[in-house]
């Protein structure tokens, strides 16, 4: 069965790339959320296998809500989505738990390394 | 057993560096096992010399006695200190405890444990080691296996691997890519000797991408390959053990007090020590000056918009200014929780073997930093709970094979910064904790209705463990799996502005995690007026604030009550609660009712208003107000104006005043 992902990032056409890169890479998304509070809701309704997180968002970021989704499950596997010169905050997500990171704009070939290696396939 | 002069004038003294000296010497002890060298073992000849002396001066003979042979010991130690074994160490440590007994027991005036037949052995055991003769087994074979019954807390480090990483140099980010790979060791086991230095890693400066850090562990080759192949663009250069302890970068660096200067192999920085007292005045000066800034601008709000204009610039400035200070002298109150931990081993050492139970204590992330006040607050709870791990968590050998599971017990202590929080946890593999019998026991203790236990989360029902009336109940340690004092643990946790929460799986294990402030001295207040007065609440006790007025209330047994959430709360009038005269108030006006937690449960305060939130520096209260019952320390505002606040969590709960109904 392929895995299922939650894709939360505040802008819709960040998400449609995520979402087509999964697609073509054989995930299925499940879910996707525009906010950190949102994502949160999202993940305890969906349960998903894996979620990239935006890091700034509004009403609540990403670090926040990484923080509130492994608070709810510890073994919750969420992987960021930063930009370049976001590496201090990057680094706090991963303080928060985050199991890794993808820098935007993303390429298909890295996130797809990335997810496969955090779920153990790569 | 006292000598003819008067002592009693020095017998402070003697216990407080007595006590100083057997504790340090049991430390060192624990930490030398496995690494002895020369300076050491002159170290605790030292110890012992000292406590010798000063048993001596005391005229406590038995004492001296035991003092002497154990100097002896040592000496011989000294001279061969490849004669120092666990068995000569296990020795030590009973010395260092009878000898401790005896402080204990001159400091309360009781006579002094017998110590001969330890004496004895120690003489045998040093004459045994005297040079050219070979060592003979020091215990009869009959002698109760004291080596093996906590084999597992042997302060014998598990082994070390010198794991060398490359980033790869396509990474986009290297330097987080290099952080997350430390990060993910880092849940393995402790992190020493990170070269370059983290910081260094982080910035992506590497030469080829590649970094070392020295990783003990007890997982093995095969997870630690595993834990790096699921960093993406990190690849395993070269896994190898080390073998022999790491050299120490200059003998003279490797100060026994300092044992954190090792970890992450952090270039060795200058450091001057200064006095603690002299760390906290600096704070109360920093936070004056906060305040002094806050009464400038405050002085200007009287000016003319121009001159206001220029002085708010200049204040904004100093403010700046002021904050940059008052956060360096922060850093420099910061210590690392090993203060706390490097204790451990020996307690888990002496508490496993007491129970006769096998315990693998592992300690994570102690060169955590927190503020020294945290830290100093910290020591006894923590004992606390690793004592409950061993003593009420953890199974007897035994049980726990029948139970499927490994006979040595896991503890493991990790403490972790998480944005401005330290989590600190405790946790152990052992029996769990029974939910449904602690309800019942809170029950039948009427502590909580029988409604009430059905509407308890899980984490609620944990928590009851550590509630007054529960945990000192010495019945309960062994059917809920936790033993006495637990509210003495999250008072002690509540007062330097933490929580505590327990998670716990029937038959698996129980953590418990205190979540904990970086810091003491700001706190959070919601200001509130009473009459003329005004009043600060830690917003970290306010579960909320309700609107209403007073004829809305409802009366329960005589005890006017607020409808708040689902639940309905105690209200009383803060003027009342603090016997100050309030503004005289319509029964149909609506007032503010702030709901705060006290020890006892949700109490809606009535207040005459809302001023609003600030973040002060806290200062503790000087004789004779810190006399007073229910202040929890003064702070000022930055128009001059002292300001209490309040120790919600002692606030007398109504429940108890005589019902009379005040509100």
């Amino acid at each position: 069965m392929s895995k299922r992902v939650l894709v939360v990032d505040d802008s819709v056409f960040m998400r449609d790339i995520i979402k087509d890169i999964f697609a073509a890479g054989g995930f299925s998304v499940v879910g996707e959320a525009g906010n950190g509070v949102e994502a949160v809701e999202k993940y305890k309704e969906l349960k998903p296998d894996l979620v990239t997180m935006d890091l700034v968002m509004p009403y609540r970021n990403g670090i926040d809500a990484t923080r509130e989704i492994l608070r709810g499950d510890g073994k919750a596997l969420v992987v960021m989505c930063s930009a370049l010169g976001q590496e201090t905050m990057v680094m706090e997500a991963i303080e928060a738990g985050a199991v890794d990171f993808i820098v935007k704009p993303p390429r298909a070939e890295d996130v797809l390394a990335v997810v496969k290696k955090v779920l153990g396939e790569g | 057993m006292a000598a003819q002069w008067d002592t009693s004038r020095y017998l402070a003294l003697f216990v407080s560096e007595a006590t100083e000296h057997l504790d340090a010497l049991g430390k060192e002890l624990v930490r030398l096992e496995g690494d002895v060298t020369g300076e050491a073992i002159d170290s605790l000849f030292r110890h012992a010399h000292s406590v010798k002396g000063m048993a001596g001066s005391m005229g406590y003979e038995a004492t001296t006695t035991l003092g002497h042979r154990l100097e002896d010991l040592l000496d011989r130690v000294r001279t061969s200190p490849n004669r120092f074994d666990r068995q000569v160490a296990d020795l030590v440590l009973q010395a260092v405890d009878a000898l401790s007994a005896h402080v204990k027991a001159a400091a309360a005036g009781e006579p002094f444990p017998d110590a001969s037949a330890l004496t004895q052995q120690l003489e045998t055991v040093a004459s045994s080691m005297r040079p050219g003769t070979t060592p003979i087994p020091f215990f009869p074979p009959e002698a109760p296996p004291l080596v093996q019954s906590a084999p597992s807390t042997e302060p014998q480090l598990p082994p070390r691997w010198l794991v060398t990483l490359r980033v790869a140099t396509t990474s986009a980010q290297p330097g987080v890519r290099g952080f997350l790979a430390y990060k993910r060791l880092s849940s393995l086991g402790n992190l020493f000797r990170c070269t370059p230095p983290l910081d260094e890693v982080k910035s992506g400066k590497l030469t080829n991408g590649t970094f070392s850090v020295e990783l003990e562990t007890t997982e093995n080759e095969a997870a630690v390959q595993k834990t790096v192949s699921q960093v993406a663009d990190v690849e395993l250069v070269s896994l190898t053990r080390v073998t022999a302890p790491p050299p120490t970068a200059a003998p003279a660096e490797e100060k026994p007090a300092e044992p954190e200067a090792r970890a992450l192999g952090q270039e060795p920085q200058r450091t001057v020590r200064v006095r603690t007292e002299l760390l906290d005045q600096f704070l109360d000066l920093a936070g004056e000056l906060l305040l002094a800034t806050a009464g400038v601008r405050e002085v200007g709000r009287g000016l003319d918009e121009e001159p206001r204009a220029q002085l708010n610039g200049s204040v904004d400035r100093l403010h700046a200014l002021v904050r940059g200070l008052h956060d360096k002298v922060m850093e420099a109150r910061m210590t690392p929780v090993s203060v706390i931990t490097e204790r451990l081993p020996r307690a888990a050492r002496d508490i496993a073997r007491r129970r006769g139970r096998e315990i693998e204590l592992i300690i994570a992330g102690s060169e955590v930093l927190l503020d020294r006040a945290i830290v100093d607050e910290l020591n006894d709870p923590v004992l606390h709970l690793l004592r409950n791990a061993i003593d009420h968590g953890v199974e007897p050998p035994e049980e726990r094979r029948m139970r499927g599971k490994p006979p040595r017990g896991t503890v493991k202590l990790s403490v972790r910064r998480v944005s401005d929080r330290v989590l600190l946890e405790v946790e152990d593999d052992g029996r769990g904790m029974d939910v449904e019998r602690l309800k019942a026991v809170a029950v039948e203790r009427g502590l909580i209705t029988l409604e009430q236990a059905k509407d308890l989360t899980e984490k609620e029902a944990l928590l009851l463990s550590a509630a007054p009336g529960l945990s000192t109940a010495s019945t309960v340690t062994d059917i809920s799996g936790r033993g006495v004092g637990m509210d003495a643990v999250k008072r002690a946790v509540e007062a330097v502005g933490g929580t505590l929460e327990i998670t716990s799986r029937r038959g698996l294990g129980t953590t418990f995690r205190l979540s904990l402030p970086l810091t003491v001295a700001m706190v959070n207040l919601l200001l509130v007026s009473v009459g003329d007065d005004v009043y600060g609440l830690p917003i970290a006790k306010v579960a909320g604030v309700v609107e209403t007025s007073r004829s809305r209330l409802s009366h329960s047994q005589n005890v006017p009550v607020l409808q708040f959430g689902a639940s309905v709360v105690p209200a009383r009038e803060l003027s009342a609660v603090l016997e100050v005269p309030g503004r005289p108030h319509d029964v149909e006006a609506l007032s503010p009712f702030v709901v705060v937690e006290t020890d006892e449960g949700r109490v809606a305060l009535a207040v005459d208003g809302l001023l609003g939130q600030e973040e002060v520096v806290l200062k503790a209260l000087a004789r004779p107000l810190d006399q007073v019952k229910g202040l929890a320390g003064v702070t000022v505002l930055g128009n001059g104006r002292p300001v209490f606040i309040l120790d919600v969590a002692k606030l007398e709960h109504p429940a108890r005043v005589a019902a009379g109904g005040e509100a």
